[in-house]
């Protein structure tokens, strides 16, 4: 058996930042908030009333923060007019570019035409603040709720299906390049949204144990189908089943972080099931943010992981995350982002926690 | 322009017996103009990085990237230790994955065949770095752009050879026409067995390797090497 060793290679840097991490993952937690507010919005379920608007609390926050990420991973954000400007159909981030406006578009529209009774009787309590609301509240519109809501679930499809194809369909990094990864970006995104709306729960005013209870059987649900899934992907590719699974998996072999991220999110999930399974109400908290750690994690491991094989040479690249915007800092702004954005539209939203409160908090935004 | 880069090159020609081709390379294309492309021929190469050096004087690549390099190697086999050269750059693929996902369409093929990418379009986004599947590409931190080998087009048009051909030690590097019959690139296509990287990516590089050992033409497997030259942050 022949041995090789380099003398003479170089590395090849992430090119796409923790800032695509953090997209695909305030994106995912969008979507699948959005997908949660449904029941109660468009659906009318009874007992999905709280559910329903901490999914559209966190739907409109991550998908307002979520496009800001995306913009600083590009390393030229002022020309992001160029997508539109000389968009390529052969691409499918160029595809996205039209589906994130469409979904975006959709969920705003939906999330007025679904709080448009309770803005208006919301208007007299809101101070100066009241004419807005006089104007952007009025009757309910069912046909209209149900319309914007359609427009925002194709957006919302779309979104998921771009995000995973865009990735899915790089043949040169074989993690990425299985049939499984759009399922697995899916499956994450929900979980993570079921995992939000339960940290939300507790942070927002108003906890009800009955949401958290059902959030939690719909969490524990979702992360068990995600660790099915995630053991189809390891047993194809394991056994030699299917030809791009043995070589995503035998693109990490020796990947140590990688293996070692790997096994501690297995060992999270397993636990946040059993917690939520065995005390679904009162272990939110703690489930939630499991939840929220797995969608990420999933997303840092297949997008830095990946980036860190290289593609013509042995061994892995080394990643050393920096602390300045392209690392550390540009994910504490981020979640920063998203906690400001929380934090006001919670405080805008009706039904709300109290008066005087709001119109300190809407005074000072 | 074409005859006096083949007048250079002339030289650098030299009778290899041909045996089994490991990958058939590609006829001349029955078009009009050139179709430029490199022949590097590994028996020659003595790893001296002077194309290196040259590639980055010629294109003010940034300290920290390069658009190309000779990955070297240590090649032990039974018994016997060895040093393999290879020197890497865009292989301006005939089906080139990076074109097709540019988002902005900022990546494109010129109709000599070589792959530029537009400057004044292109996003920095990064897609085409990921789909190509020899990291030939990066983004350039000095200009926030994609960045890579262009065969020197700018040298090309002037009727010159790249920078890397010209400085090359050994004569390793040959670059010509693979569409005109008597060039040098064409004529040691057609009379040595020749190899290019990856040919199971089915990219159909126009970069072919004489003396390719085998181990080498896909992803190295292997020790890596200890030092490899990062950009610290971004
Ligand atoms: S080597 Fe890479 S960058 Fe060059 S043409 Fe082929 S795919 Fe594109
Ligand atoms: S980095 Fe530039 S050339 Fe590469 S895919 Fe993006 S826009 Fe196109």
């Amino acid at each position: 058996m022949p041995e090789i060793t380099e003398i003479i290679g170089i590395t090849r840097e992430v090119a796409w930042l923790p800032w695509a991490v953090t997209y695909f993952f305030l994106i995912g937690l969008s979507v699948g908030a959005f997908a949660l507010s449904l029941p109660h919005y468009a659906f009318g379920r009874p007992g999905w009333a709280r559910i329903g608007r901490l999914g559209l609390l966190g739907a409109l926050a991550a998908g307002l923060a979520a496009p800001v990420a995306l913009l600083a991973d590009l390393h030229q954000p002022g020309r992001f007019w160029h997508f539109y400007a000389y968009p390529n159909p052969s691409s499918w981030m160029a595809w996205g570019a039209f589906f994130i406006p469409t979904y975006l578009g959709g969920l705003f529209l939906y999330a007025w035409m679904a709080l448009r009774p309770a803005l208006a009787e919301d208007a007299a309590a809101r101070g100066w603040l009241a004419p807005l609301y006089r104007l952007l509240g009025g009757p309910a519109r069912p046909g209209l709720l149900r319309g914007f809501a359609l427009l925002a679930a194709v957006g919302a499809a779309l979104v998921l299906l771009y995000t995973g194809m865009e990735v899915m369909v790089v043949r040169a990094r074989p993690l990425w390049n299985t049939p499984f990864l759009p399922v697995q970006f899916a499956l994450t995104a929900f979980a993570g949204a079921a995992g939000f709306l339960l940290v939300l729960d507790r942070l927002t005013e108003g906890h009800e144990p009955a949401a958290e209870a059902k959030l939690n059987r719909l969490l524990a649900g979702l992360l068990l189908v995600s660790l099915a899934v995630g053991a189809a992907w390891f047993a194809l590719g394991a056994l030699g089943l299917e030809a791009t699974h043995a070589a995503a998996l035998a693109s990490v072999r020796g990947h140590h972080s990688f293996q070692a991220l790997a096994l501690w999110g297995q060992a999270a999930v397993l636990a946040a099931i059993l917690l939520a399974l065995l005390r679904p109400a009162g272990s939110g908290w703690l489930t939630g943010l499991v939840a929220l750690h797995a969608a990420w994690m999933f997303r840092w491991a297949v997008f830095i992981g990946g980036q860190s094989v290289p593609k013509t040479g042995p061994g892995f690249y080394d990643y050393h995350l920096p602390m300045g915007p392209s690392g550390l800092l540009g994910i504490l702004g981020s979640m920063g982002l998203l906690v400001f954005l929380l934090v006001l539209l919670d405080a805008l939203m009706p039904p709300a926690r109290s008066r005087a409160a709001i119109a300190g908090a809407t005074g000072k935004a | 322009m074409a005859g006096s880069r083949r007048a250079l090159l002339a030289g650098l020609a030299s009778a290899w017996a041909g045996t089994a081709a490991e990958a058939a390379a590609p006829a001349p294309a029955p078009q009009l103009g050139p179709r430029w492309g490199m022949v590097v021929d590994l028996a020659r190469c003595i790893g001296c990085q002077a194309c290196t050096v040259s590639c980055i004087m010629e294109n003010a690549v940034p300290p920290d990237s390069l658009r190309t390099i000779v990955n070297t190697y240590e090649v032990t086999k039974d018994g016997v230790v060895g040093m393999a050269m290879l020197p890497r750059l865009c292989n301006h693929c005939a089906d080139a994955p990076c074109l097709p996902v540019c988002p902005v369409g900022a990546t494109f093929q010129r109709a000599d065949g070589i792959v530029v990418v537009d400057s004044d379009r292109c996003v920095g986004c990064a897609y085409c770095v990921q789909a190509c599947p020899y990291d030939a590409r990066f983004i350039n931190h000095e200009t926030n752009k994609a960045d890579k080998c262009t065969f020197c087009a700018h040298r090309v048009d002037a009727g010159l050879l790249p920078a890397c051909v010209e400085s090359c030690v050994g004569g390793a590097r040959i670059f010509g026409d693979l569409n005109d019959p008597h060039s040098t690139v064409r004529q040691r296509l057609d009379a040595e067995p020749s190899a290019v990287l990856k040919p199971e990516a089915g990219t159909q590089p126009r970069v072919f390797y004489l003396h390719l050992d085998p181990l080498l033409s896909g992803k190295v497997e292997g020790t890596p090497t200890l030092w490899r030259p990062q950009h610290e942050g971004a």
